[in-house]
């Protein structure tokens, strides 16, 4: 009995295999590859827009792309080295926790092309690391300009998973529109100290909006889920963060704070496959480089007037005549 | 003033409903197996799968009671596995449950990426096909009843009938007694003619299907989706509770209220700019917890026969 | 053929049931079998993979040096939570205990400024303090007001995951701009070379030669060789001291301990103490050896939850340990080569595989009823 069942197990595994092993390898020459954080591939945020991106510079420029995931931070350092054995041409680093070990790890490989989202390291860039970081104090200042000039009750909210310089961009260039739309209306803005607790985020969303606030942004992560949930409870409106999210609550997303990753990631891909790699400089996406936005579902729920005064708004930060603040310092000169 | 006062009021009371509900079917999981005398630390694995079950059924069925159910036969199965392991091959139970604790989490990942093209993240349930709300409107708009209750769905409600109802078969009738006489003597209660491995089966598969209630009561009720951090330490806290209450259902209900009650006073807190750090405002439910258990609850005692294998003597 | 098979099943059969390590061994085999059922079941070429893995595990010194630096800790959570079983004490509090002494051992070896040979001791039992404190706490709820330990455990990890958020928010431990701690002083620093290593001269070095830069690419440091020496000690401690003899009596019954005019309440706390403290050096080990300071968590890292299952792979047995947390390092770090080109499997497929190792160490009948099945063809379960 036993015996039988080993025998048709190992025939079983043996016709798979030979089957499956007749995959095509794509010839290209030029590979690819990023190491997402502990967010996962398929996280609805920056890590599946970073993988969107390359998925689409593979069907552009016929090179091959791959990716390997993190599930704790000592996951890193290892995964960017098998990476660099594999023999990719080019190495992405997706979120900012990777800083410290990318830098080390370009400074050890010279050869090697580096790169990473949501890093700067200024002067201090290695020739072969490329640093990119977004300007997303602009899209929330979009947003939450938006969410100032719609809110009938004068409240609105902001939720963030933790609290530290990233998420405040958020934050701040939220506040910032808020007030330019209309300097009375008042925002809460409150900390989840998770980015996994949806059942936190929504408790918080609900006690913004039993406080009369209805509109809620979050840049929370897993704790948005929470909010955009509440805001479909309650009939409110909530805006989503970093990728479209209209579609969790299609009635009830007005817009999104989208940072294009995928854009960012593909700009480099098509500079690497010309050989002009950017080594050695900090990238910057902006309103200016299209490397942020406010989400194309947006007319969905925004009336268009108000889409219209966006748009001259978006025209004013790429000409560099508003500078969205983006640190509570920076945010306190521009109250004044 | 006092408006503001008892909305406040209000709102931590729904807070705690709301985050209370997963735990309180879960630990009535626990309960159940507890009492039977198999332990069950894989009620977070199990939490995992039910979550995930209750947010895949939900998306492609499109009916939350069969959604929710199918979270419930699906924890059961994986209660089934531990029944197997631990009543029939008299397994070390804690080791049987810390595996179900990485197969859960594992499969249900597994089965997600297999579902929702690649992803470990399941895709959103319409408002419509989520639980229904009961009170949903009932209430005048802004009273203190409407702000608690508007928005709490039916899994609320029957978290609380599941208690009275377990409290009732556990005490009242002739089967619980027969449960809880497994637990404490199951020798005892062989030599009457009770079937002692047939009732531990049933009893950590009901514990199953009652953890995967508790997920699907957070993946079909709280948010409409599965991700793979949605339960993240729930099935423990659930686990703690069960302790807590003393490994009786009413106690476990208690517990899982209190836990609740003090994460909705720390979300009510954070609202406010206090010059103390939110971090110590996020570790309130947990010190709490540890301060009552010191304070009010003392010494706990689990089952006499808990965690112990029953093997009958052989009859020849 | 057929006698044959029958013997080889007769050797497995009292292999497997006979010795703990052999039936250890029959379970992974057999956890790798319904990894690649589930391999199978989703299409992809199980061979392949644990090809993949095995190579990725092995064909490099490089490799197999991040297999240990991943195995580190592990080994060493693993103990702490082995040495509480062994006294009757179950410590799911290895996560919170951890992150204590991590953050213990990135506080002192940033404040303190000490002369090399000093600050690593100074800072490692500084820590290895801290988290037996943290754990002593939960032994101390136990013995004194009665609280179960896995409640408390339970609730401290958390307390600890935002105790340490908190002190990173602190002014003078938080850098500037950043969701880190600053990084230890040098001194404070056990990774192998890791001046030198990082130094132009010594990066132009390695260049010109491979071998060297592939071994030295990886944050090498002492943490598994005191994990060794740790297990060595617990294993003595707990069988060969009266210490250990006190311990396990009390693991064993505790009212015949009590009886036998052992004081139970203190032997708990002495328990969590140093099931604390092991824990506690794991975090510690991590922070001077590969990480360097500490970042703001927002979730379980899982040190202590995976090491709950290397105490029960290796049946608590202290060097048992040792292995149990080399074969979750080399899965935890080789299963992640399979999500990549050719196999392209979801490395979930490793808590599965780890799931079913689990459960099959937990059920040695089962296996023995497999294999002597023929035996008893009449139709007994």
């Amino acid at each position: 009995m036993l015996k039988r069942i080993i025998t048709i197990f190992v025939i079983v595994l043996f016709v798979i295999s030979v089957v499956s092993c007749g995959q095509a390898k794509k010839e290209s020459g030029i590979k690819i590859a990023m190491v997402t954080d502990v967010g996962g591939v398929n996280d609805q945020s920056f890590n599946q827009s970073a993988w969107e991106g390359l998925k689409k510079a593979e069907k552009e420029f016929a090179i091959s792309v791959d990716y390997l995931e993190s599930n704790q931070d000592a996951d890193y350092a290892p995964n960017m080295e098998t990476l660099l054995d594999a023999g990719n041409n080019l190495i992405w680093g997706i979120g900012f926790k990777m800083g410290d070990t990318i830098k080390e790890k370009a400074l050890e490989n010279p050869e090697q092309n580096y790169a990473i989202i949501d890093y700067a390291y200024g002067e201090e860039t290695p020739a072969n690391l490329v640093g990119v970081v977004f300007k997303e104090q602009e899209p929330s200042f979009l947003v939450g300009y938006i969410a100032g000039r719609m809110t009938k009750t004068n409240k609105v909210g902001f939720v963030g998973g933790m609290k530290f310089p990233l998420i405040e961009k958020f934050e701040y260039g939220f506040k910032a529109g808020v007030k330019l739309a209309n300097p009375d209306v008042e925002i809460f803005a409150q900390y989840a100290d998770s980015f996994t607790d949806a059942a936190k985020g929504k408790a918080i969303a609900n006690q913004m909006y039993k406080n009369d606030a209805d509109i809620v942004y979050h840049a929370a992560g897993g704790v948005g889920d929470g909010v955009i949930e509440a805001a479909k409870e309650q009939d409110k409106f909530a805006i989503g963060v970093d990728r479209d999210q209209n579609s969790l609550a299609p009635e009830h997303v007005i817009t999104s704070a989208m940072k294009r990753v995928d854009n960012a990631i593909f700009n480099v891909a098509a500079l690497l496959v010309k050989g002009e790699f950017p080594g050695g400089t900090t990238v910057s996406y902006g309103l200016k480089e299209g490397g942020v936005g406010i989400a194309p579902t947006s007319y969905k729920l925004v009336p268009a007037e108000i889409l219209e005064e966006v748009e001259e708004l978006k025209a004013k930060v790429i000409s560099g005549e508003i500078v969205v603040p983006s640190t509570p310092d920076t945010f306190a000169e521009w109250m004044k | 003033m006092i408006d503001t006062i008892l909305s406040n009021i209000a709102l931590i009371i729904g807070t705690t409903l709301m985050y209370s509900t997963p735990l309180i079917y879960t630990s009535l999981g626990g309960v159940l197996s507890e009492n039977s005398g198999v332990i069950n630390i894989g009620l977070e694995g199990m939490m995992i799968i039910g979550a995930f079950a209750g947010a895949a059924i939900g998306y492609f069925v499109g009916d939350p009671w069969i959604a929710f159910i199918g979270a419930g036969i699906v924890g059961g199965l994986f209660g089934l596995l531990h029944a197997f392991a631990c009543v029939t091959f008299g397994a070390n139970q804690v080791v049987s449950g810390i595996a179900i604790n990485f197969l859960g989490a594992g499969i249900a990942l597994f089965l997600s990426r297999m579902l929702f093209e690649g992803a470990t993240m399941t895709k959103s349930i319409a408002l419509d096909n989520k639980m229904p709300r009961p009170l949903n409107g009932v209430f005048h708009d802004g009273s203190f009843l409407n702000i608690i209750f508007n928005n709490q769905y039916a899994t609320v409600y029957l978290a609380f009938i599941m208690v009275f109802l377990i409290w009732f078969f556990m005490y009242k009738t002739k089967y619980g007694l027969r449960l809880r006489s497994v637990g404490e003597h199951p020798t005892a209660a062989d030599t009457l003619g009770i079937n002692v491995i047939k009732i531990r089966y049933l009893a950590v598969i009901m514990s199953g299907v009652f953890s995967g209630f508790g997920g699907a009561a957070m993946s079909l009720a709280i948010v409409s989706n599965f991700r793979p951090t949605l339960v993240s330490g729930h099935g423990f806290i659930a686990l703690a509770a069960m302790i807590f209450g003393k490994w009786k259902p009413q106690g476990a209900l208690l517990a899982c209220l209190l836990f609740g009650g003090a994460q909705g006073l720390a979300v009510f807190l954070g609202q406010f700019d206090f010059e103390i750090s939110s971090q110590l405002i996020s570790m309130l439910p947990y010190v709490i917890t540890i301060v009552v258990l010191i304070g009010f609850v003392g010494k706990s005692a689990a089952p006499s026969a808990d965690g112990i294998p029953y093997e009958r003597e052989q009859k020849n | 053929m057929k006698i044959k098979f029958k013997e080889l099943r007769k050797s497995i059969y009292i292999f497997a049931t006979e010795k703990t390590i052999g039936f250890t061994l029959i379970s992974i085999f057999l956890g790798l079998v319904v990894g690649a059922i589930f391999l199978v079941a989703a299409g992809f070429n199980p061979f392949q993979a644990y090809w993949i893995m095995l190579i990725g595990i092995f064909s490099k010194p490089s490799y197999i040096s991040y297999t240990i630096i991943r195995a580190t800790p592990l080994i060493l959570t693993g103990l702490s939570i082995a040495f509480a079983f062994k006294t009757g004490l179950f410590n799911i509090g290895a996560e919170g205990q951890f992150i204590i002494g991590s953050v213990a051992a990135t506080a002192t070896g940033y404040f303190l400024h000490l002369p090399l040979l000093i600050h690593i001791p100074v800072v490692i039992i500084s820590a290895v303090i801290a988290a037996g404190v943290w754990g002593g706490i939960a032994g101390y709820f136990k013995a004194k007001f009665g609280v179960h330990e896995v409640i408390s455990t339970i609730m401290l990890n958390w307390i600890a995951l935002y105790f340490q958020n908190f002190l990173i928010y602190t002014k003078g431990f938080q850098k500037p701009g950043g969701e880190t701690s600053y990084s230890i002083q040098p001194t404070a620093n056990m990774m192998i070379l890791k001046t030198w290593k990082q130094s132009e001269a010594g990066r132009e070095w390695l260049l010109q030669h491979p071998f060297w830069k592939d071994l030295l690419r990886t944050p090498m440091n002492w943490g598994f060789i005191i994990a060794i020496l740790m297990a060595i000690l617990v294993w003595f401690v707990l069988n060969k001291t009266a210490l250990g003899y006190r311990l396990r009596a009390v693991g064993f019954n505790k009212f015949a301990a009590e009886y036998g005019g052992i004081n139970v309440n203190k032997n708990i706390i002495i328990s969590m103490f140093i099931a604390g403290a092991l824990a506690g050096l794991a975090g510690a080990l991590q922070v001077v050896g590969v990480s360097h300071k500490v970042t703001l968590i927002a979730a379980m890292e899982g040190y202590g939850f995976d090491g709950i299952a290397v105490a029960l792979i290796a049946n608590s047995n202290a060097l048992g340990c040792i292995l149990a947390g080399l074969l979750f390092g080399a899965l935890k770090y080789g299963g992640t080569k399979i999500q990549m080109f050719p196999v392209k499997a979801p490395s979930e497929v490793i808590s599965i595989m780890i799931g079913s190792i689990v459960f099959f160490i937990s059920i040695p009948k089962l296996i023995k009823v497999i294999l002597s099945r023929k035996n008893k063809k009449g139709g007994t379960k």
